[in-house]
């Protein structure tokens, strides 16, 4: 019964944001919004004491191509801000381009999100707006630039020392 | 401004301890003894598992999640196999649910005795850390009799358990219990009436409710600050449905609130091992399950003896999964540590480390705020913790 409530309740906080939404079980919400009501999203969640940050988890949605190879729909990166507010959670969703990954932070609303924020940032490659600290978090400091581990295209640094290899032969 | 920042005296502790078991590097800034900024920068052992997971089956999985941690892998195993599950739409019978429980309890008798201890040893009370151990040493031999491995029991798999209790097992475990529960009380004596100990507890590191709450808490941290967040309450899962569990609260936040709440959740495991072996029904403890999962995305969270576990699996239909995010609770807390810090003498940081019971390999992913001025002295977490006891003394 009270989780029927939760998420309506969180559900009619969200309304006037929501682009898509889907219920896969009975206590889970997954809202899609675009990027830019990300902030005022979450701004009203947690105003209104809706539960609190889980987590943010990153998702990698590789390009796709036809079989002459051309690209049919562009790679993209979802990032998915997780809510709980008991056994209730309520995902906001939004999905931004390889080619401009840019979210708000929203680290000024919930600080303690700088951790996954850079966990994003670094093993995904998402470009996080106005986010406190950029540090590296988990990858070593010599880990090299722009390469996403987490990426469905990274397979192993193996690959990076043989092709720098290869590079400086040339 | 400049002036200011470049009179800052930071002390750096770590990433290599003799004491401390697992690496981390802390960066203490320091106004004479007074704490003014802190931080710390894990990451020293991070091993990807998160994108192990991807090119492993299921069950290859289940056996490389269950060793994020050697303190809680149970915890691990029932979260990935309670998400998998939910996937496939299969349901563990009530005998392995009931098993899980009985697993998950005597995981956190083991880690709740194990982080006792080495809280003491960081106060400079030796004698308390070695009465824990050997008393830990008791759900060590159980865990080992039930499993047959003291660390990673893998109980779990996926649609069921793979370990029975029998009675002869059965009343080897209440018998222990009730030892266990006899010494507790003496630990929860020491706790709250001991001159020494209170020293270094009582009033000291408190987290405000707000606080804890804004910080995102979780565990014995946010509820020995009164913040209510209990999976095993909050959202029963597996057994927990079947046998709820009483959710311990306390209202001070300081640090003898955290120890007074875990020694209490000890208690509540007691009784809750206890209930399970006398009302747990026979039955079949497997069912099957598909080697291909079904597409879609399930969210399972379940409660670690060092807060709430969260994972995140996405399947793509195939024998692997397409995502798995996990987010353990180590990484939540030591937010609190990076605020609760400041204002507190140095000698206090031992203590409130161990506080939140951090384990390392658990996330390894966390780092804070860095002054930029130059460290001026160097101390080991061996040096730091005689320090603390010194100051005391």
């Amino acid at each position: 019964m009270e989780t029927i409530k939760f998420l309506e309740s969180g559900k009619v906080i969200l309304e006037k944001w929501i682009e898509r939404s889907r219920t896969t079980d009975e206590n889970r919400l997954d809202i899609w919004i675009s990027t830019e009501n990300l902030k005022p999203a979450v701004q009203s969640l947690v105003e209104n004491h809706w539960g609190y940050l889980i987590t943010i988890t990153g998702l990698d949605i590789p390009a796709v191509y036809d079989q002459d190879n051309i690209e049919i729909q562009p790679g993209q990166l979802e990032a998915l801000y997780h809510f709980a507010n008991d056994a209730d959670i309520i995902t906001i969703r939004v999905k931004v381009p390889y080619s401009k990954p840019q979210i708000d932070s929203i680290c000024d609303i919930i600080p303690s999100a700088t951790i996954y924020e850079r966990e994003v940032i670094e093993l995904f490659g998402f470009d996080l707006l106005n986010t406190p600290n950029t540090e590296k978090l988990i990858l070593p400091d010599s880990w090299p630039e722009g390469v996403y581990p987490l990426r469905k295209s990274f397979t192993h640094l193996q690959d990076l020392e043989t092709s720098k290899k290869e590079q400086s032969n040339d | 401004m400049t002036e200011a920042k470049k009179e800052k005296f930071i002390v750096p502790i770590g990433p290599q301890h003799p004491a401390l078991k697992e690496p981390g590097n802390f960066e203490f800034t320091v106004d004479g003894e007074i704490v003014t900024d802190a931080a710390v920068r894990l990451g020293f052992v991070h091993r990807g598992i998160e994108k192990a997971c991807e090119n492993r089956n299921y069950t290859q999985d289940l056996y490389l999640l269950e060793r994020v941690c050697g303190i809680c892998s149970h915890v691990h195993a029932t979260a990935f196999v309670l998400g998998v599950e939910k996937l496939a739409g299969v349901q563990a019978p009530p005998r392995a649910e009931a098993i899980r429980v009985l697993a998950a309890e005597l995981e956190r008798i083991h880690s709740h005795l194990l982080w006792f201890g080495v809280a003491a040893h960081e106060a400079g009370f030796d004698t308390l850390f070695m009465y824990t151990w050997r008393d830990r040493e008791v759900v060590m031999d159980i865990l080992e009799t039930l499993s047959g491995s003291r660390v990673h029991y893998s109980v779990n798999i996926l649609g069921g358990v793979k370990i029975d209790v029998d009675q002869k097992l059965s009343d080897l475990i209440k018998k222990d219990m009730d030892f266990l529960e006899e010494r507790t009380e003496y630990y929860m004596k020491v706790v709250t009436t001991d001159d020494t100990f209170l020293g270094r507890t009582r009033g000291i590191g408190t987290l405000s409710k707000d606080r804890a709450k804004l910080l995102g808490a979780v565990g014995p941290t946010a509820r020995a600050s009164g913040v209510k967040r209990d999976i095993r309450v909050n959202a029963p899962y597996s057994g927990y449905k079947e046998f709820p569990v009483k959710m311990v609260i306390d209202q001070t936040g300081d640090l003898e609130a955290r120890f007074v709440v875990r020694l209490k959740e000890l208690y509540e495991s007691y009784r809750l091992i206890r209930e399970i072996l006398e009302k747990i029904q026979p039955g079949e403890i497997t069912t099957r399950i598909k080697r291909k999962i079904p597409e879609g995305e399930v969210i399972s969270r379940v409660e670690a003896p060092r807060g709430e576990l969260f994972y995140y699996i996405k399947s793509n239909g195939t024998e692997m999964p397409d995502r798995v995010k996990v987010r353990t609770p180590s990484l939540c807390n030591w937010g609190t540590i990076t605020d609760v810090a400041v204002g507190h003498k140095l000698a206090d940081m031992p203590m409130l480390l161990a506080g939140i019971d951090p384990c390392f390999s658990c996330n390894d992913r966390m780092v804070e705020i860095r002054s930029d001025s130059q460290p001026s002295q160097m101390m080991n977490w061996d040096g730091l913790r005689k320090y603390g006891i010194e100051y005391y003394r």
